[in-house]
């Protein structure tokens, strides 16, 4: 159906019928997908055989390869994955739990989010790596410290995106479910919560993105594991490779997650006007 | 207009109250004033002005007026969502003060939870009472099927047309068997055939349930055409203007559109409320 769709949009090319196989083997979204990706890997590649760019500055996509593929066998790099995902899921739940509960409120009582938002709005702009030397100060070097630049880079979207959604609930639709003689569990559990997960879920992949990204700044600094270490050790090793390795393992991480919960949000939102294009 | 009466002889005649007995009167309205306070223009809007109205059980009223004139405002009061500023509206002798499932609304942008497909919107109101769940889908279908939606249980609202959203929001309304069917301006956002066939349509549902219903519109064919009676507001501030009582026998049928009474009646209505409607716009 969305192939279709894409057709549609492209008349230019039912003019040249011969295309339309392979056409239609490139409409898929997955399939541009990875057409953008290996297209990218290879002008890199070229770039650096030809040496455009010298082989120390930039590694080739081959060389990081080689680099990532030493590394999985020797195991580091799972060490060192394995510890920025438990670090990031952690400061993600709790930035998800406390986001939620605090946008959960401010939204539903104005008063409350009169004397609340003023506060989170000063805090938001703070950016986490200005966080650090505090956060070094009061939980060390380890993974206390990663939980909670973890949780100061995702709650404030979480937040953000909770309030919006509650504060944009449709009075017609609470009223029409109280008139029904909904219970408050009911109107939670039936209403609020399924009327909201089409702007709360977006705001959830920002926020895990954002975590992600905290995760590895708070690893530069303030950890014994994790890519962020990765790439700060081979940095003093001058292990190019490894660094730039240790890059694209955080970049391909962060787009696996994000496709991933896009694919959920399409799922649970198939109702939603926003995601019916 | 042949049925006016004064508010206050009711309220003051209560104790005997001869010909309205007391034990009939399911709705009764008693004063109701609604004021806005404007907090960019710190002045006060009267949305309502002493309205009195006494209504029957199984009555269908039709609220009309133009904008402005409070019969949504009203309604939202008779539903429980909002409180009056004064007066009271007792149903069965006591005060309403939150909405309650005896008190279902139809509203004009249909209010469906995009989320659930029309069996689930309709089974809801069960779902509050509690009852299980092969009778909630027992029932919600023999209503989808009472509002020729029989087909489209498993649709989402989106998948729908205007007309079949208000179908299914009527189904929804009707389903957890309320004493009063509520309708704000429920046909208001439809295109005009669909809009007549609705309107027979609630006009055959509405007599074979027996239900007491109360139509806000501002439509004057639509409130004569569904009517029993007609309670004809005025706005700047709301308040209760005329009251029309509709003779024409039920269930009303498409052919009474061109009774002589009914072609007169609209036409005597559009010629006293013209001066406000023009004053509206």
């Amino acid at each position: 159906m969305e192939a279709e769709a894409d057709a549609g949009r492209l008349p230019v090319e039912t003019m040249r019928p011969r295309f339309t196989m392979i056409q239609n083997a490139f409409a898929g979204r997955p399939m541009r997908a990875a057409v953008g990706l290996t297209a990218f890997f290879a002008i890199w590649q070229a770039v650096t055989q030809l040496n455009l760019v010298d082989g120390f500055l930039l590694p080739s996509p081959v060389a990081i390869a080689e680099a990532l593929w030493q590394l999985a066998l020797d195991g580091s790099l799972w060490v060192h994955l394995g510890a920025s995902l438990q670090r990031v899921a952690v400061g993600f739940l709790f930035a998800c739990v406390v986001g939620l509960a605090l946008g959960l409120i401010c939204g539903w009582w104005r008063t409350v989010s009169d004397y609340v938002r003023p506060v989170i709005e000063a805090l938001r702009p703070i950016p986490p790596l200005a966080w650090i030397p505090i956060t070094i100060l009061w939980f060390g070097l380890g993974d206390a410290a990663s939980y909670f630049l973890v949780f100061l880079g995702a709650v404030f979207p979480v937040f953000i995106a909770t309030y919006t959604a509650i504060r944009g609930l449709d009075r017609n639709q609470m009223n029409a479910a109280l008139c029904l003689g909904a219970k408050p569990w009911q109107l939670f559990t039936d209403v609020l919560i399924p009327a909201s997960l089409p702007i709360i879920l977006p705001g959830l992949r920002i926020a895990l993105g954002v975590g992600w990204m905290c995760v590895v700044t708070a690893e530069l600094i303030a950890a014994q594991t994790g890519l962020g270490y990765l790439i700060q050790q081979s940095r003093m090793l001058f292990q190019i490779n490894n660094v730039v390795a240790g890059m694209v393992t955080i970049g391909l991480i962060g787009f696996a997650m994000s496709a991933i919960l896009e694919r959920i949000e399409r799922r649970v939102n198939a109702w939603a006007p926003s995601e019916r294009s | 207009m042949n049925a006016q009466f004064a508010p206050a002889t009711f309220a003051a005649a209560e104790p005997a109250a001869p010909q309205a007995s007391t034990a009939e009167v399911q709705i009764d309205i008693r004063n109701v004033g609604k004021v806005y306070d404007s907090k960019a223009t710190h002045q006060a809007v009267v949305a309502l002005d002493g309205v009195s109205l006494r209504i029957k059980k199984g009555e269908f009223i039709s609220l009309l007026g133009p904008s402005g004139c409070g019969k949504s405002t009203l309604l939202s009061i008779i539903a429980g969502f909002q409180s009056a500023s004064s007066g009271q509206i007792l149903q069965n002798g006591r005060p309403i003060s939150k909405p309650d499932a005896s008190r279902t609304v139809v509203f004009q942008d249909y209010a469906l939870f995009g989320w659930m497909t029309v069996q689930q919107n309709v089974e809801f109101g069960l779902k509050a009472k509690g009852l299980p769940k092969a009778e909630r889908a027992d029932i919600a279908r023999s209503l989808i099927k009472t509002v020729h939606l029989a087909g489209f249980e498993d649709k989402y609202p989106h998948q729908m047309s205007g007309g079949m959203k208000q179908r299914a929001a009527i189904a929804r309304a009707l389903a957890p068997d309320p004493d009063i069917l509520l309708m704000d301006e429920p046909f208001g956002a439809l295109d005009a055939q669909t809009r007549v066939l609705l309107q027979e349509e609630i006009a055959r549902i509405s007599t074979e349930a027996g239900k007491t219903v109360i139509f806000v519109t501002h439509g004057i064919d639509e409130a004569v055409f569904l009517a029993d009676r007609v309670v004809v507001m005025s706005p700047r501030p709301g308040r209760v203007r005329d009251e029309v009582l509709v003779p024409l026998p039920r269930p009303r049928t498409a052919e009474m559109r061109s009774d002589p009474w009914f072609v007169s009646t609209v036409k005597d209505l559009w010629e006293t409320l013209k001066p406000e409607w023009q004053k509206g716009d």
